[in-house]
């Protein structure tokens, strides 16, 4: 038995949670799959997830702790026995996974790029020294493993399968005081097909405007580096790197970013990098497709011209 | 009050690696105190100059580690234990090995990396928590206590960020923001290399093994186009982008 946990905003299903199935699909010869569905509003979101998974558990354990997550994953493996726990690879889920793996004494392998078996193990392949080596890991059963977004395509509904209410005992703990939501524009930086950076080269948190209209123009989203975030220019959750998002793009397209190896860590695998930086020197232009060596704040206005007369 | 850091040593992000028979090969790579890490010790330092106590600062690892604990001290940690092993150990694992002597040392709260620059693991921080039984709260921003019993903290989420109160002990891992390490001074050196830093081999068994590693970069186009006609070079790229790239 596979059991999958389900991501969720508290109505719908994330597609994380869709590509989470596809990868437990792909070790059907481990019988079949279950899915859970934990925190605010499960029981809905557990409606949708059984049009996916002939059984799908709903905890309502209230919102986001490591502790609950943990717990009620593991009550769901209880329930199912299952011996594969699959996640969509997060923040939060790289933290309760650690526990859940812990208390089932399993294998636990983190930000899974694809997953196999031989029936007795689970095989993954996954980025490791700050995203620049890719390593196999091996673990025999029981796994717990996370998905890398972006790595498996979503899952179509297959059929209608039941809703069982899972009851889990909750821990105490953690008591969460307050919430700091960002507010969000856009598509979201770890699931854009193309991201625009800044760098602290743009001089000025001005500056920026420029950055979000060509962003906004390619139907993408703003990245920045950790200097303009310690800098107060952009909020944190826009930072690329190795302590900030790491994203995968068709397009990662940095303006007068230098490429520090920390940087590098956040964008290397995206499939196409382009620079524009007035030091011809700088490390982003080694791992650049395509390099300007200029003066970004005349480049990045003649960039937004040409995409305008490229989409006229 | 006693704080527990609990540290490892990693390349220098800035040192080219070599793959040697499918392996990472380490050998002619400078080793240093994980940068995490590094805001993990800076942190329980701070704790301990505010609030008194004790500090102490824990690695498994190889021998080489103690570099890195001896690192950890001339910042200002009290004393160090090394536990001793060899080769990659999967974060359960080392969870259980570190659980029991965090259990004997007993602290107020124990900091380490929320994410480890060679494994580029997140796990070890929960697992701990987990083993000991314990709250964790990842990607630290700020923590402050309130007398023995809790602390407040402000950690990242998947999005945003929340404010939590946690019952002590518990397990923190350290965040970009947290602090602002300090660099050890030479007093600081020289005094370190009396403090106590215990060494205790242990033998572990990894659930998971590492079959194969290797470097793909991608290979790169590499194609440098002249600003000097910002609207030329413009116009050049935007029709690269759409006509070879494919991307836009």
């Amino acid at each position: 038995m596979i059991l999958v946990v389900l991501e969720h905003d508290g109505q719908r299903l994330r597609k994380g949670a869709l590509e989470a199935i596809g990868r437990a699909r792909q070790l059907g010869s481990l019988g079949p799959i279950a899915g859970v569905v934990i925190g605010e509003n499960a029981q809905a979101v557990a409606q949708e997830a059984a049009r996916y998974l002939p059984v799908v558990y709903a905890a309502e354990v209230g919102p986001y702790t490591a502790e609950k997550w943990a717990e009620a994953a593991y009550a769901a493996v209880e329930r199912s026995g299952a011996k594969v726990v699959v996640a969509t690879g997060g923040r939060q889920s790289r933290t309760w996974t650690a526990r859940l793996a812990y208390k089932m004494r399993a294998g636990l392998l983190e930000d899974t790029l694809e997953t196999s078996t031989d029936g007795q193990h689970i095989i993954g392949t996954r980025y490791s020294y700050l995203n620049r080596v890719t390593e196999r890991q091996k673990a025999p059963l029981p796994v717990v493993f996370t998905a890398k977004p972006n790595t498996t395509p979503p899952v179509e509904p297959e059929g209608n399968g039941t809703v069982e209410l899972l009851e889990v005992n909750l821990p105490g703990g953690v008591e969460v005081l307050e919430r700091l939501s960002e507010q969000k524009k856009g598509v979201s930086l770890t699931e854009a097909t193309v991201v625009v950076t800044g760098g602290r080269g743009l001089g000025s948190p001005e500056a920026f405007a420029g950055v979000e209209e060509l962003a906004g123009m390619l139907g993408g989203a703003v990245g920045a580096t950790r200097a303009v975030v310690d800098a107060g220019w952009r909020p944190y959750s826009e930072q690329v790197g190795q302590t900030g998002k790491t994203v995968q793009p068709n397009l990662y397209l940095a303006l007068a970013v230098s490429g520090a190896v920390q940087h590098q860590a956040g964008m290397n695998k995206s499939k196409f990098i382009a620079a524009v930086n007035k030091d011809p020197e700088a490390p982003i232009f080694k791992i650049a497709d395509y390099g300007i060596v200029g003066d970004v704040h005349q480049v990045l206005p003649a960039l937004i011209e040409a995409v305008k007369r490229l989409k006229d | 009050m006693k704080f527990l850091a609990v540290i490892r040593q990693v390349p220098d992000g800035e040192s080219r690696l070599r793959i040697e028979g499918g392996k990472v090969d380490l050998s002619s790579v400078t080793m240093i105190l994980d940068q995490m890490d590094e805001w993990a010790v800076e942190e329980v330092i701070r704790l301990q100059e505010k609030h008194g106590g004790e500090s102490v600062v824990v690695a498994l690892g190889p021998e080489r580690f103690e570099d890195a604990l001896r690192t950890a001290l001339a910042m200002g940690i009290d004393r160090a234990i090394h536990l001793v092993a060899e080769g990659y150990l999967d974060p359960i694992t080392q969870a259980e090995a570190l659980a029991e002597v965090v259990r004997a040392e007993a602290p107020t709260l124990v900091f380490t990396g929320g994410q480890q620059a060679d494994w580029d693991a997140q796990a070890l921080g929960p697992a701990l928590a987990e083993a000991l039984g314990w709250p964790v709260v990842s990607w630290t921003t700020q923590v402050e206590l309130e007398g023995e019993t809790h602390a407040k903290a402000r950690h990242d989420l998947d999005e945003g960020a929340e404010v939590v109160r946690v019952p002590l002990p518990a397990v923190f891992t350290s965040q970009q923001g947290l602090n602002e390490p300090r660099y050890p001074t030479l007093p600081g050196i020289m005094k370190a290399k009396r403090k106590e830093l215990k060494k205790v081999p242990v033998s572990l068994q990894s659930r998971v093994e590492i079959l194969e590693q290797a470097i793909q970069e991608r290979a790169r186009l590499n194609r440098m186009i002249d600003g000097k006609d910002p609207a030329a070079a413009a116009h050049e790229l935007v029709r690269l982008l759409r006509e070879e790239a494919k991307v836009i």
